[in-house]
Parts: C-alpha cells; sequence; structure tokens
C-alpha cells in the first residue's frame, strides 16, 4: 500500500438500489461510466482469440478463404452463377466477409453473458458491456481480412474506388443489426441454453436467405421488397457495391434494413434491461 | 449526522423461486410455454409460484462512514445474497437501499482473470473489473506486484501460477482499489498464513483511512478483531445488530457447538453448573483475550445433595479438541470440605500463553478428590489474539526461553547482554 490520501466519499456517488426501474430507463449512461470496462473487456477478448493457436491471426484469413473457395467451386464453377459480371471470388468475397463479421458479432453478443457467467454473478457493471465487447472484438478479423480481399482484387484485375470509405458506414449498420439481434438472444440464451445449439443453424439459413452467393438479381423483381425486409441484404450489396463500385447500391434495401434495424434494436435493448436484472440469479 | 450515513438499507428482500434454475420441463412444449411466460414476467417473474422462497426478508440497517460491520449467520441465512444486493449484482425483490460512496465488492478473488493472459494484463482485466481506470491501475502497478510478491512471473500466463500466486495476485489488486466502502465475502480466508496477515493488515489500514466494511466471514475470529459490531442473519432475518461480543454469544449458543453443551454424568445429578462466566482480570466478560492475557473463569453451580471434598477441574481445549491445560482446584490445594446448595466459584489463570486460536472452557467437578465424577460440562468458547504466535508455527504454547551463546564471542555477547 503507498501513501495514497484517504478516500474522500464524493456525495454524487450515491447508489440507489431498488426493485424495478422504469421501463424506458435504458441507463445508457452507464456504459460510459464504465467505458475503461468496455475497451478492457474487448481487448480481452482480442487477445485471448488466437492465443495457443499455431496460426494465430492467419485464422481470420483462412476461415473466409475457405468459405469463398468452396462457394467458388460449387456456385460459381460448377452452377455457373451470375456474378453480376465480376470474377466469383471477388463477387463472394466482398459478401463473405462482412457475413463472418455479422455471425460472429451475433455469436458472440448472444453467449457473452453465459461464457462470462462467473462475472455476472460476482461483479456489477452494466450487463450490456458484454454484447457490446462482443460486437466490436471480431471488426480486427474483419479488417485484416479485407487487406487479403483488396490484394485478391487486384491479382482479378478489380480497382477499388472512393466507394471503398462506404464499408465503414455499412459496417457500422452490421455491427448494429448484430448487437440488436445479440440483445434479443443473450437474455433467452441466460435461461436456455438451447440458443447456443440453435444458432449455429439460423445463422446458416440466414446467410442463404442474404445475397451472398448469388447475386440480388436472381430474385424476382416482385418479391424483391419482402426479400429486403432481411436487414442483411441491403447491408451486404451496399458493401459489395462500395468494395467492387459495380452495380448501385440499393437505396430503398438499405433504408429497410435501417428501419428494421432501429426498431430491432430499440425493442433489444428494452428487453435486454427488463431481463438484466434477473441474469446473476438464473444464469 | 445523517449525512454520515454510507450505506441505509430499508426493508430489503429477496425471493427465488425454487424451481428458477432445478425445474425440467417435460416436454419441448412444456419448455416453451415456460419460458414464454418466464420471458413476459420480466424481471419480476420470481414474486409468481408456490415455491417462492424468500433468501432475505424484512432486512434494515444502517452504517455509519467508518464503521466495520461483520455479518455473521449460518450457511443460507442470506449473507451472500445482501453482499449481492447492495453491490448491485442483483436487485432486491422488495425494499430499498441507498448507498453512498465509491463501492468496492470483493465477493470472490480473481473473479475474471483469464489463464490464458499473463500476470500484467490480468492486472489491468482485473482492476477494470473491480472498477479502476486505466491510468489508475498503470499509476499503482508498481505497488500492486510487490504487495504480490510475484514480481519474477508478472509477465508469465496465470494459468501456469499455483493457486496461491494467482490469489495473491488477485487480492493485490482488490487492495489497491482504495473503495470508500468494501463489501468482502469470506475472501480473507484464502491464501497462507502469512499472506492471511497482510490481508488483515491491509483492512486495518484501510480502516484507518476511514473506509467502511462490510465483512461477511465464518471465522469468527476475524470478526472480532476486524469488527465492533455484528449483524446477524438467520433464515434470511436480522436477528441481532449490535456489539460483536453479544452477537456472537448469541450465534455460537445457536450454532451447534451448543447444543451438545450441557451433559450429566448421570440422570438424578447431585450438582449442576449453571452457568460458566469468562472474564477479563478486571472482571469484565469478554471472549477476546490477548496473548499472555489472565482469565477468570467463574463457575455457578447448585449442588442438590452435599458434595464431600468437591475438586473443580477447570480445562482449556483448542477448537479441534486437543486438551491444551488443566486448572484444578485439588492440585492446587484449594479445601472445599463439603458444598452444597446454589454457590458459585473463581479462578484466576497465569497469564495464557497460549497461541492465537479458538479454545473452549470445559468444567469438570468430582466428589473426595479424584473419585466419582458429579458434574461435567462444556463451556463457553474464547478466542486468543496474537498477531504472530500461532499454531501453525508455534504450537500449542509459546514462553519466552532463556539463551545464551556458547561460542568464542561468548564473553564479549556475554557482557553485552548484561549491559543491557
Amino acid at each position: 500500500m503507498t501513501d495514497i490520501p484517504a478516500p474522500q466519499p464524493d456525495p454524487s456517488a450515491s447508489i440507489e438500489i431498488r426493485p424495478s426501474k422504469g421501463l424506458l430507463d435504458l441507463e445508457l449512461d452507464a456504459i460510459w461510466r464504465y467505458r475503461e470496462l468496455l475497451i478492457v473487456l474487448t481487448l480481452r477478448d482480442i487477445q485471448v482469440l488466437y492465443k495457443q493457436a499455431a496460426l494465430g491471426v492467419a485464422w481470420a484469413i483462412v476461415r473466409p478463404v475457405v468459405a469463398v473457395v468452396i462457394f467458388t467451386v460449387i456456385f460459381g464453377n460448377f452452377a455457373k452463377m451470375p456474378s453480376d459480371g465480376l470474377p466469383y471470388p471477388v463477387f463472394a468475397f466482398a459478401a463473405v466477409l462482412p457475413w463472418t463479421y455479422f455471425a460472429e458479432a451475433v455469436r458472440r453478443a448472444a453467449s457473452g453473458l453465459v461464457t462470462n457467467s462467473e462475472l455476472v454473478q460476482k461483479v456489477y457493471f452494466p450487463r450490456l458491456i458484454i454484447p457490446i465487447a462482443g460486437v466490436i472484438a471480431p471488426l480486427l478479423d474483419f479488417f485484416v481480412a479485407f487487406v487479403v480481399l483488396l490484394g485478391v482484387m487486384v491479382w482479378f484485375g478489380v480497382t477499388p474506388s472512393w466507394h471503398l470509405l462506404a464499408v465503414l458506414p455499412l459496417l457500422a449498420v452490421a455491427a448494429l443489426l448484430g448487437l440488436a439481434v445479440g440483445l434479443w438472444l443473450a437474455p433467452v440464451n441466460v435461461r436456455f441454453r438451447d440458443v447456443q445449439h440453435t444458432l449455429p443453424f439460423m445463422l446458416q439459413i440466414w446467410m442463404y436467405a442474404t445475397p451472398i452467393v448469388y447475386p440480388i438479381t436472381i430474385v424476382p423483381i416482385e418479391w424483391r421488397w419482402i426479400y429486403s425486409l432481411n436487414p442483411m441484404v441491403g447491408v451486404i450489396e451496399g458493401i459489395r457495391w462500395a468494395v467492387v463500385g459495380k452495380s448501385n447500391p440499393d437505396i430503398v434495401a438499405i433504408g429497410i434494413g435501417v428501419t428494421a434495424i432501429g426498431l430491432l434494436l430499440i425493442g433489444g435493448l428494452i428487453f435486454f434491461k427488463r431481463m438484466e436484472r434477473s441474469f446473476a440469479d438464473v444464469i | 449526522m445523517k449525512h454520515d450515513i454510507v450505506i441505509n438499507a430499508d426493508h430489503l428482500g429477496k425471493c427465488y423461486r425454487r424451481d428458477a434454475a432445478s425445474a425440467r420441463p417435460d416436454s419441448f412444449r412444456d419448455m416453451l410455454a415456460a419460458g414464454l411466460g418466464a420471458l413476459l414476467r420480466g424481471g419480476r417473474s420470481e414474486r409468481a409460484g408456490r415455491d417462492a422462497f424468500w433468501a432475505l426478508q424484512d432486512v434494515s440497517f444502517e452504517v455509519s462512514r467508518g464503521e466495520n460491520v461483520g455479518i455473521i449467520g449460518l450457511n443460507g441465512a442470506g449473507k451472500s445474497t445482501l453482499l449481492k444486493i447492495l453491490s448491485r449484482i442483483t436487485t432486491p425483490t422488495v425494499g430499498y437501499a441507498r448507498v453512498v460512496g465509491r463501492l468496492g465488492a470483493l465477493l470472490e478473488v480473481g473473479t475474471g482473470f483469464h489463464r490464458e493472459l499473463t500476470g500484467r494484463e490480468n492486472t489491468f482485466l482485473y482492476g477494470a473489473i473491480l472498477g479502476m481506470s486505466r491510468a489508475e491501475v498503470a499509476r499503482k502497478f508498481d505497488a500492486i506486484v510487490s504487495f504480490s510478491e510475484i514480481e519474477d512471473f508478472i509477465d508469465v500466463p496465470v494459468k501456469h501460477y499455483s493457486s496461491g500466486m494467482y490469489v495473491r495476485l488477485a487480492f493485490a489488486v482488490a487492495a489497491h482499489l482504495d473503495p470508500d466502502i468494501l463489501l468482502l465475502d469470506e475472501v480473507l480466508a484464502v491464501g497462507d498464513y502469512t499472506f492471511q496477515r497482510k490481508c488483515m493488515e491491509f483492512a486495518r489500514q484501510l480502516e484507518q483511512r476511514g473506509s467502511t466494511i462490510l465483512f461477511v466471514s465464518h471465522n469468527m475470529f476475524s470478526i472480532k478483531t476486524m469488527c465492533p459490531r455484528v449483524i446477524y442473519l438467520k433464515q434470511g432475518r436480522v436477528i441481532y445488530d449490535g456489539p460483536t461480543d453479544e452477537g456472537l454469544r448469541l450465534y455460537e449458543s445457536d450454532s451447534e457447538l451448543s447444543s451438545a453443551r450441557w451433559f450429566h454424568p448421570s440422570k438424578d445429578p447431585s450438582l449442576v453448573i449453571t452457568d460458566i462466566e469468562l472474564c477479563a482480570e478486571d472482571g469484565n466478560q469478554k471472549t477476546l483475550f490477548e496473548f499472555g492475557e489472565r482469565m477468570r473463569i467463574r463457575i455457578a453451580y447448585r449442588a442438590f445433595k452435599p458434595v464431600e471434598r468437591a475438586h473443580f477441574l477447570c480445562s482449556i481445549k483448542r477448537s479441534d479438541e486437543l486438551l491444551c491445560c488443566n486448572f484444578s482446584s485439588y492440585y492446587d490445594n484449594l479445601d472445599l470440605p463439603r458444598i452444597s446448595g446454589d454457590g458459585a466459584i473463581e479462578v484466576l489463570t497465569p497469564p495464557l500463553r497460549i497461541v492465537s486460536e479458538r479454545y473452549y472452557v470445559t468444567i469438570a467437578v468430582r466428589e473426595k478428590g479424584l473419585q466419582q465424577l458429579v458434574a461435567g460440562q462444556i463451556g463457553p468458547s474464547f478466542h486468543v489474539r496474537h498477531d504472530v504466535i500461532n499454531a501453525a508455527d508455534f504450537g500449542i504454547f509459546h514462553e519466552p526461553a532463556h539463551w545464551r551463546v556458547l561460542n568464542s564471542a561468548r564473553e564479549e555477547m556475554e557482557s553485552e547482554c548484561e549491559r543491557r
């Protein structure tokens, strides 16, 4: 113990503890007060991810590359899937990357409370931090693999344009969607671990409902609006446009997507906050 | 003085549904139905159901700044639930509480440590978990490492640590939290003896700087040394709140030790012990003695029939039933030709130089010197306190010995000793 001055209790730091608060009190300011913990937990997730793996961070590249190779062989070569006039590997890669990120973000946001159950039971902090950290950590993988994507594009003679900048806001939309879905699933997962087991199927189905291995143009025009209710449609098409610059971004699809995400996110926040109080007791 | 109340608990209650975690729905449909129901009822689901179980009920108390309060009670009495509510890990079902100041809660040492990370990385991680900023941990880092005594291993992943090292590092981080209010749940009971002493020392330093400590323990000895006040919880309710000595007496008379307390050699005893009091030399009752202090043991008895040449034998036994010493009226030549009716007898022990531990007193009464046992009783327990002289290092008792140096430098040394 060093000569640290005596603690000066700060009367403003008083905590009120009562059974229930208002439905709409989301305590988002608490996230700001605990931002250091958010940063540290995110860093921990990143540091730990590839510890004791011989390939280390190369896994961030291997996974999407393997997926792209498989898709190229099956859909590009055997099925002769149209690809908006792009080389199929570039076409697929530009969509697989944001999807891989999104799927990982959902998985982490939904299962983070259970993986960190020890913390939830023994330490107080705003529980929202865990899904938020889960959504931030896999961004690193995305950017590592993104560099590889640029290399692949150059190899196939596709030049990126200034559209590339649009990747960041679109990625942010994907992150918010991942968080929104995670906020709905995480409290259910605390009570029923079935979520963890069902999640891979759900994500698989969702992937095929999103234009990743095929272009949106093969969806009949009259069904397009229903199809666009899947918020990932706008995101994936948008990112593909931003990266390779061909085909126009579907503003309507992005608009529908963003609205859906907004509703999902607000509902998710309220649901999560409401369930948060019983996490430590049920987990 | 109202502004100096740092913890105010007002009729706190916590209700769990007994089936919350253990229920096994028969079918997937049942499970979905139950799950949906639970989700719709949200956080208040525990209010419903016949299997409601109140882990805490109607708990009210106030703690002033700088006060150290021990929370005692048997397992399941609600001690940990209370700390969890105060630290906001879980919410009360009913009631209200207010906590003023920076709160540090150590419900378990090392929660959140990650095995794959090094000691250094874990220090920052755990610091953040406990509520410290990165800058604050960085500033205190050297102090933390030297407190933990694992300088050489700070850059090794903690999965290679021994459990002792792990706990020491975790506690070192926690010790530098500098909270206004500290909630401790049994955490001082970890680690080896020297480290435990360090922890007690740490708690005392916090106390001196005016921190408030709420301390859950089963170790009555640490409760006694640290807390002048205890709150005794029984089945979720506060049944005592006040000075420690009285609270511990109540607790000990409730716990199993005292249920085996009375025994009589025969169904029709000629004499029973009615009371045993342990007092300081000045005659005040107490249960915590300093090493080397003398103890007055007062024994009240009722003799239904006259007892010839009574022999009172007062034994001190360690908590694990090891007989440490006897005080015998017979060997000390106290002449008691014949006793009858109500009476009392007192023995003043020599300075008790038994090591820091928990002990209890037993009394036996014999007739005609060493013959016929007429009464025997297990009496109250007490603690002897000393910072260094403990059972692990010093055995049972400790007396200063006389030393002499016998080598060539002997004469110089001896003359030096004499000068002193």
